[in-house]
């Protein structure tokens, strides 16, 4: 027996239809509010990485906190701007950090001024670790070495992912060194490099003097024998003192809160003129469409707040080496706007 | 001489163009690829397929036109309703479900020769049950996230 | 042996478990070893570190092994690893000696795991300070090594070699990435694309394009016949394997089993390139390779002992450099971040027991994965009995899953394996080679980062000759290579004439 071709591709476009009918009335809820499931894209594809492992603690308990579906997706920078600027009804939010601005100043392709076309949520931690080493056996002592080495002709090689928060630090390094020694600031060369290991490669084969890394990933390398080839040496946590402070006593491995303060301002001193003194934090925070509801930037600043206030978030940041740092919305992009504002000299002072 | 040598190997690669060394060479080495084909492979054939020994591809063959334009505007038709439904329920993978399961269900159809009832009532019961469960264990049980 | 008192039967139920499921994910098409720890890492925040572990370390291995059974039965590698397997295992199944091939297959991967764990275990520090050796001009060679497989692999030299081309061409597509030290700027494409394709086209959708879409496409063509999904494949007492098939083939198997490990060990040339080289390594070595790439055992040993090798060997850069060494580790390091563990040079000295545990866990999961799969072979074969008017929509479907899903959900993914599809369909119509331009496609955007980057830091093209002793003994290896491919080729032309005059 056989049935028509036609009565069965029939039904097959009805359920279509009916599908369609039956999401119409669902996608219509009170306004304001988030509702449904939840995406939360980030702009690391690695599920490895610090993006992730922040945005999942939060995301977690803010979904926890409003009894809603939230998901992290590790979709990566590009991908993630794309899906946000698709999605206004506020079922996607995306976490970054100061790459998303960096980027933008930095000319990268794909990077716009994030303060100009999204809406800028709350920030929620910082990681400290941002750091730069060298070999364990290098001439170099501190910092203050090499720029005093770069003033006096020498060339130092800096391995640096281009384009963003690896750059920075090696940016107002370049510009204190033209600001101190002016006219050598070329001495000091960037060998663009791709991801950790990369840059780690270039130091084992001496292609480069000094490295950027992080106390995470190269905290295991500083505490090998002098005589390993992979020995190495923090000259430097671009983060600011009292961020180091606030991390927990036995800080991470087996290199104590007060070793890591040896690393950060005062102790090294990379000027920006006028007795200012270079620091970065490097900072997460959500990134809304800009047409979504008001309504959602406030619940989730509520939430948030409430979410802080109990105090447990902050004990398991803390556990894996993140600064809490919690700034409501409008506070987030004013203070954010304002640190782009002051890298921006930097970039423009190097030029 | 030596020196000389040595100036032809050495290259200088500027970091701002650098994204188009590799590709140049690529071409190069495509197009002339390309040329020795040309003549040693496509210029024969294409004489033979002139002496009728050989026929074109895809044009000079025989096809089963209805199934195989059928399926690429069946393969269009899913991936583009499945975004267009999935975004009417944001992340919830409705959009995966509801319409893997007409297409899943039209697939059989086309490819089935014999229309018995009970290989229409297999059809069906797979075009209902195998999204189901696909969309079950992945979107609800490990949560990855579906169109 | 303090660490025997951290093992209980919950470790081992979810590393058995790890493997079954992993087993599951490799097995279908589209879905991955990757995506199979991806999507469990969020649960082993709940079970703890060793027995979050068990778990991951089961589907890592499960899920390397499990991309053999559609490469066999469908010729859709069911992992990227698995590629080479669809050479010489899908002719098999054609042949009728499906079950045949998965036994092959099945024993050359636990044996290659094995041997990767006990190089591991052994070995794993000092294999470290000898991985980092490898600066980007000698992984700019062993890409090229593996490169060399093309000219090789198909029956005209030059066809294969175009191909290979094409495919490099391919990866290009995209912005020269940040991420890899590029300058991030886009090129091969138009400004339309660019909000698509800023990143190039991603690995998975466009293999299961090439290799999934495009089989159905031309099956489509022909009227998917109503016979059943292939050949009869062959079942029961007449399976023909026997342990006989591996008599004289040891050298193979323990070669394979360490170029896995050993490429496996080398961070960003990984995955798979292993097979791939080892199955140029088997094709240049062997005294009759004749019969590669038209069903031969000794293809499939290569293949599925090298992939298996992998998961010991790209371990060895996670554990003791604290760098993934394939994209299925740089997952599992999110476990140890999760659980507020650094890995480093100074992990296994300080975590013995978890390393200990580890090993545990790997070598037990491919015991569990052996037996699981050579005795559900018989079953799992009977996939091919299902008619094709219900086995294609699900392919498609699963497909469409494992594209959507690779990268977290990106529509255009999807879009992928119809662009390829279509491609691979067009490809094979004008007489191109799919493996040749695979090969070229996944090897090429490293070959890129690898060959401009040496010339960036070094300034001279010598460098890729003068750098180090490692560098020359590639630089054999490829002489050999390509000259073998001249004398196959040759021989082959011979063979072919002679055969038109008889």
């Amino acid at each position: 027996m056989t049935l028509s071709k036609k009565t069965l591709a029939g039904l097959g476009s009805a359920a279509v239809m009916a599908s369609m009918t039956f999401g119409a009335g669902i996608a219509m809820a009170q306004d304001g509010q988030l509702r449904g499931n939840i995406r939360v894209v980030i702009g690391s594809t690695s599920t490895g990485g610090d993006t992730y492992q922040n945005s999942s603690i939060v995301v977690d308990k803010l979904a926890e906190h409003l009894d809603l579906n939230m998901k992290v997706d590790a979709v990566g920078a590009s991908s993630a701007f794309r899906t946000l600027d698709r999605d206004a009804r506020g079922n996607t939010l995306m976490i970054f950090h100061d790459q998303s601005y960096l980027g933008h100043l930095y000319g990268v392709e794909g990077y716009e001024n994030i303060f100009e076309k999204y809406t800028i949520g709350p920030t929620v931690a910082i990681n400290p670790g941002n750091a730069y080493l060298v070999p364990k056996d290098s001439p170099y002592e501190t910092l203050d070495e090499v720029i005093a080495a770069v003033g006096d002709g020498e060339t130092v090689r800096v391995a640096i992912q281009p384009g963003g928060v690896s750059e920075i630090g090696f940016s107002a390094l370049k510009n204190a060194v033209s600001i101190e020694h002016p006219g050598q600031e070329d001495n000091l060369v960037a060998v663009n490099t791709g991801s950790q290991s990369d840059k780690n490669q270039q130091l084992f084969d001496d292609q480069v003097d000094m490295i950027h890394g992080s106390v995470q990933a190269n905290e295991q390398y500083t505490r090998l024998a002098e005589d390993d080839q992979k020995a190495m040496r923090f000259v430097w946590l671009t983060a600011r003192q009292d961020t180091i402070e606030q991390a927990p006593e036995e800080g991470l491995g087996k290199t104590s809160r007060e070793q890591l303060l040896e690393y950060v301002e005062p102790n090294v001193h990379v000027t920006m003129g006028d007795d200012e003194t270079f620091t970065f934090d490097k900072e997460f925070f959500f990134l809304y469409n800009k047409d979504m509801d008001p309504g959602i930037v406030e619940q989730i600043d509520e939430a948030l707040t409430e979410i802080y206030e109990e105090g447990e978030i902050q004990e398991t940041q803390k556990n894996s080496f993140f600064i809490p740092n919690f700034k409501p919305s409008d506070e987030a992009s004013e203070y954010l706007n304002e640190k782009m504002s002051r890298y921006e000299e930097i970039i423009d002072n190097i030029k | 001489m030596e020196s000389g040598l040595s100036n032809l190997l050495s290259v200088s690669i500027d970091f701002g163009t650098s994204h188009l060394l590799f590709p140049t060479i690529i071409h190069w080495i495509m197009a002339g690829l390309f040329l020795v084909i040309l003549v040693t492979k496509v210029v024969p054939f294409l004489a033979a397929v002139k002496r009728g020994e050989r026929t074109l591809p895809i044009v000079g063959e025989p096809m089963d036109a209805y199934r195989f334009f059928g399926t690429l505007v069946l393969i269009v038709a899913y991936f583009y309703l499945m975004d267009v439904v999935g975004n009417l329920f944001p992340y919830t993978g409705y959009g995966f479900l509801f319409v893997s399961m007409p297409f899943v269900l039209i697939m059989s159809l086309m490819y089935m020769h014999e229309w018995t009832k009970k290989a229409v009532i297999i059809a069906v019961i797979n075009a209902i049950v195998a999204p189901g469960l696909a969309w079950f264990i992945l979107a609800k049980l490990f949560t990855i996230t579906l169109p | 042996m303090e660490f025997l008192s951290l093992l209980d039967v919950t470790f081992f139920l979810l590393a058995g478990f790890g493997a079954l499921i992993g087993i599951i994910f490799g097995a279908i098409p589209g879905m991955t070893a990757t995506m199979a720890v991806a999507v469990c890492l969020p649960l082993t925040y709940a079970l703890g570190l060793h027995h979050g572990l068990a778990l991951l370390l089961g589907l890592y291995v499960g899920g390397i092994s499990g991309g053999m059974v559609p490469a066999v039965l469908l010729n859709i590698p069911g992992t990227p690893s698995s590629i080479t397997t669809t050479f010489d295992g899908y002719p098999m199944a054609r042949k009728g000696e499906g079950e045949k091939a998965l036994r092959v297959c099945v024993i050359a991967s636990v044996i290659g795991g094995l041997i990767s764990a006990a190089v591991l275990f052994l070995f794993a520090p000092m294999l470290a300070d000898f991985s980092i050796k490898f600066s980007y001009v000698e992984k700019f060679l062993i890409i090229l090594l593996a490169l060399s497989v093309i000219a090789s692999l198909s029956s005209s030299m030059l066809v294969g070699i175009f191909s290979g081309v094409i495919g490099i061409w391919l990866s290009l597509i995209g912005d020269y990435s940040i991420s890899d030290g590029g300058n991030g700027k886009t090129r091969l494409m138009a400004d339309f694309m660019e909000p698509y394709l800023f990143e190039g086209f991603s690995l998975l959708p466009v293999l299961i394009g090439i290799f999934g879409i495009s089989t159905i496409l031309l099956e489509a063509e022909k009227g998917v016949k109503s016979e059943l999904s292939h050949e009869r494949v062959k079942f029961g007492k007449g399976s023909g394997f026997s342990l006989g098939l591996f008599k004289g083939r040891l050298t193979n198997l323990v070669r394979s089993s360490f170029i896995g490990t050993f490429v496996g060990m080398l961070p960003g040339v990984g995955g798979s390139a292993a097979s791939v080289l080892a199955y140029t390594q088997e094709k240049n070595l062997a005294r009759d390779s004749s019969q590669m790439g038209k069903g031969a055992p000794q293809g499939l040993i290569a293949s599925e002992s090298a992939n298996n090798a992998l998961t010991g060997g790209a371990l060895i850069p996670l554990l003791s450099l604290g760098i993934p060494g394939d994209s299925t580790t740089a997952v599992l390091i999110g476990a140890f971040t999760l659980q507020g563990i650094q890995v480093g040079p100074l992990f296994i000295p300080e975590n013995a027991n978890t390393w200990y545990i580890m090993m545990t866990a790997l070598v037990f999961a491919n015991v569990v994965m052996f037996f699981l799969m050579f005795f559900a072979i018989k079953h799992i074969a009977k996939v091919v009995m299902v008619p094709k008017h219900i086995l294609y929509p699900i392919i498609v479907m699963m497909c469409v899953v494992g594209a959507y899903a690779i990268n977290y959900g990106i529509m255009f993914d999807v879009w992928t394996l119809l662009i390829f599809g279509i491609l691979g369909y067009l490809i094979q119509k004008v007489g191109l080679e799919v493996a040749p331009l695979i090969i070229g496609f996944i090897l090429g955007s490293q070959a890129e980062v690898y060959f401009v980057k040496s010339l960036e830091s070094f300034g001279t093209l010598s460098i890729f000759f003068t750098k180090s002793p490692i560098a020359v003994v590639l630089w054999l290896l490829i002489l050999a290579s390509v000259a073998f491919s001249i004398a196959m080729s040759l021989k082959n032309r011979k063979r072919d004439r002679e055969e038109q005059i008889g």
